[in-house]
């Protein structure tokens, strides 16, 4: 039987409260998800270039920009980026090229006061460093495989152990951030009205995930077990060059050169 | 707080990897001898943790949201070595393939967010739960803990963007690099992290840690019988005051050069002027063209090692004379 009381149409209008900060949440966690999980298999001609190749020249890149002062160089560096951002595909292209606009742009407002006094030149050339090397580095996470980037890091001297607590993490990050988006889904459909306690709640769904990663990791452990690893973990570097890998490798040897050259 | 690359000089990114790499280490072998084999899948699942810890918006006074940096919650839940290496690893991620940090600048991260924020953290909380060791001690120690940690880091971070002008100009005395003083960086740093992140940083810390104390207590880290040699303590206090001797004007008594003797005696005693002439490999304790400070702190560093090398090498030399003997 059901009470007379159930039956009866109600008509509840629950307060309005932003809720918008387990919207974010869900988004944010969402965004990173679908980063890792990407595929990038993609036929363009960027994406097939050797990956311990690309990692090498960008992080040297990355280094001779920092230490030139020379603007012509940044420029040639800044179109080479540029350049490679056009080889993407379209939807990376556009998340890219929003991404190393963003910082700059906000790092050049900041200068505007330090340009007053005449600090003009080495602003510019602060703006151009910042953009061109967040270019460079979301060109590289965007066109490579990440364990291929992480097993390269053995030849910069990073430790194994390193590398595989690194290949875990970005594997867990996937898990975890699932998990912690269907906790957050079911806190949005229980959070009708005004909430008091929205504190309680997330932090609550925080202590959860490090309860959830503890069990996880253990689980993880036993799975090793049963597959027989010991605890030692090497891996080898995979450098057979292609015909594109050659021609990648002479630009940047010539933009190596201009560094040399115009410093 | 992730500092990008170009903010600060290549050289005090390197200075700043090159001050991690022995953190890193003692910190590698900490994790060994304190976590079981059977717990090391647990660093990597934490570095994952405390990556996404700051993925979540945490709702702020206003209507507006902000994020934690978790990296004190994970030094108490997981104790401070264990940190080091998670936030070290979600911090590597973050650089390489997010975007969000330096390449160059990530000894520099690193020292803020995964050295000085989860230490400061731990010890505060450590500390607390001496001073009161009811439950009151532990909440306040997660609170104050977060709250300071965060702050510590904060300032340290605009020390870092601070000195930058004062170190590095062009040829007109222009800064190169970041171009704000500490002046300017220390409250651009500081006064957001004071009133808002670091009360954030503090409740997070201190709900999540109270979650896990209550439904699963046995899995927060408990500390071994440890205590940090003070010897070593010094020894750093040490190091990073030795710029201090610039300030004092003049030179050691009794270490004078060719000139100073010249000037204080009118002339140059005849055995002096052609006697020992020994060029040191860091002259001047400075290195080429870094900058007074850095280059002293650096020689400081390099000296204290060979010591230390020295005197390691003799007690194992000492050791197998006596085993020998015996």
């Amino acid at each position: 039987m059901i009470p007379e009381w159930l039956i009866e149409k109600d008509n509840y209008v629950p307060k309005e409260e932003k809720n918008l900060y387990i919207e974010k949440s869900i988004f944010s966690l969402i965004k990173i998800v679908s980063i890792i999980r990407q595929n990038k298999s993609k036929d363009k001609l960027v994406y097939s270039i050797n990956p311990t190749l690309k990692l090498i020249t960008t992080i040297l890149n990355i280094v001779f920009i920092s230490i030139s002062r020379n603007f012509i160089y940044l420029s040639i560096l800044d179109i080479y980026a540029l350049g490679n951002l056009l080889l993407m595909e379209k939807t990376s292209r556009k998340r890219i090229l929003i991404k190393s606009l963003v910082f700059p742009f906000i790092t050049l407002i900041a200068l505007i006061p330090s340009m007053f006094y005449g600090n003009i030149y080495n602003s510019l050339v602060l703006f151009q460093k910042i953009m061109t090397t967040i270019l460079l580095m979301n060109l590289l996470s965007h066109n490579t495989k990440w364990s291929e980037i992480s097993k390269s890091l053995k030849l910069i001297f990073i430790p194994d152990i390193f590398i595989w607590i690194m290949d875990i993490t970005i594997k867990y990050i996937v898990l975890l951030g699932e998990h912690s988006i269907n906790l957050l889904y079911a806190l949005k459909l229980r959070s009708v009205g005004i909430t008091s306690n929205k504190y309680n709640s997330l932090t609550g769904i925080m202590g959860n995930m490090f309860i959830k990663s503890y069990k996880m990791s253990e689980e993880m452990y036993h799975a090793m077990e049963c597959r027989c690893f010991v605890g030692e973990y090497t891996k080898k570097v995979d450098f057979t060059l292609k015909k594109y890998d050659y021609i990648y490798i002479i630009i940047n040897i010539l933009l190596i050169s201009l560094f040399i050259y115009s410093n | 707080m992730h500092i990008p690359d170009n903010y600060l000089s290549p050289s005090t990114c390197a200075t700043f990897g090159a001050i991690m790499i022995p953190i890193w280490r003692k910190a590698s072998i900490k994790v060994r001898t304190e976590i079981t084999r059977q717990k090391m899948p647990l660093l990597g699942v934490a570095a994952a943790f405390s990556f996404l810890i700051m993925m979540f918006n945490i709702p702020l006074p206003g209507g507006t949201s902000g994020h934690a940096i978790g990296g004190a919650l994970v030094a108490i839940l997981l104790g401070p070595y264990s940190a080091v290496f998670a936030v070290t690893i979600a911090l590597a991620i973050q650089a390489l393939f997010f975007g969000d940090g330096g390449i160059l600048a990530f000894g520099v991260n690193c020292f803020n967010m995964a050295f000085i924020m989860p230490f400061s953290a731990y010890y505060i909380f450590k500390f607390m739960k001496k001073i009161f060791p009811d439950k009151k001690g532990e909440y306040l120690g997660t609170l104050l803990g977060g709250y300071i940690s965060v702050n510590i880091a904060a300032l340290f971070a605009a020390i870092e963007f601070g000195v930058q002008p004062l170190l590095f100009k062009d040829t007109l005395g222009f800064p190169l690099y970041s171009p704000y003083g500490l002046s300017v960086s220390i409250p651009a740093m500081t006064i957001p992290h004071l009133l808002v992140v670091g009360i954030l940083e503090g409740i997070i810390t201190l709900g999540a840690y109270n979650y896990v104390k209550k439904a699963s207590p046995d899995i927060i880290y408990k500390e071994n019988v440890n205590k940090m040699n003070p010897f070593y303590i010094i020894l750093g206090i040490l190091i990073l005051a030795t710029p201090l001797g610039l300030l004092a004007s003049g030179t050691a008594w009794g270490e004078w050069g060719m000139e100073e003797i010249k000037n204080f005696t009118g002339f140059i005693p005849k055995g002096m002027k052609n006697g020992v002439n020994y060029t040191a490999p860091i002259p001047d304790y400075s290195f080429g063209n870094l900058k007074e400070y850095i280059g002293y702190i650096i020689s400081a560093v390099v000296g204290v090692t060979i010591i230390l090398i020295i005197f390691k090498v003799f007690a194992k030399i000492n050791l197998k004379k006596n085993t020998k003997g015996e």
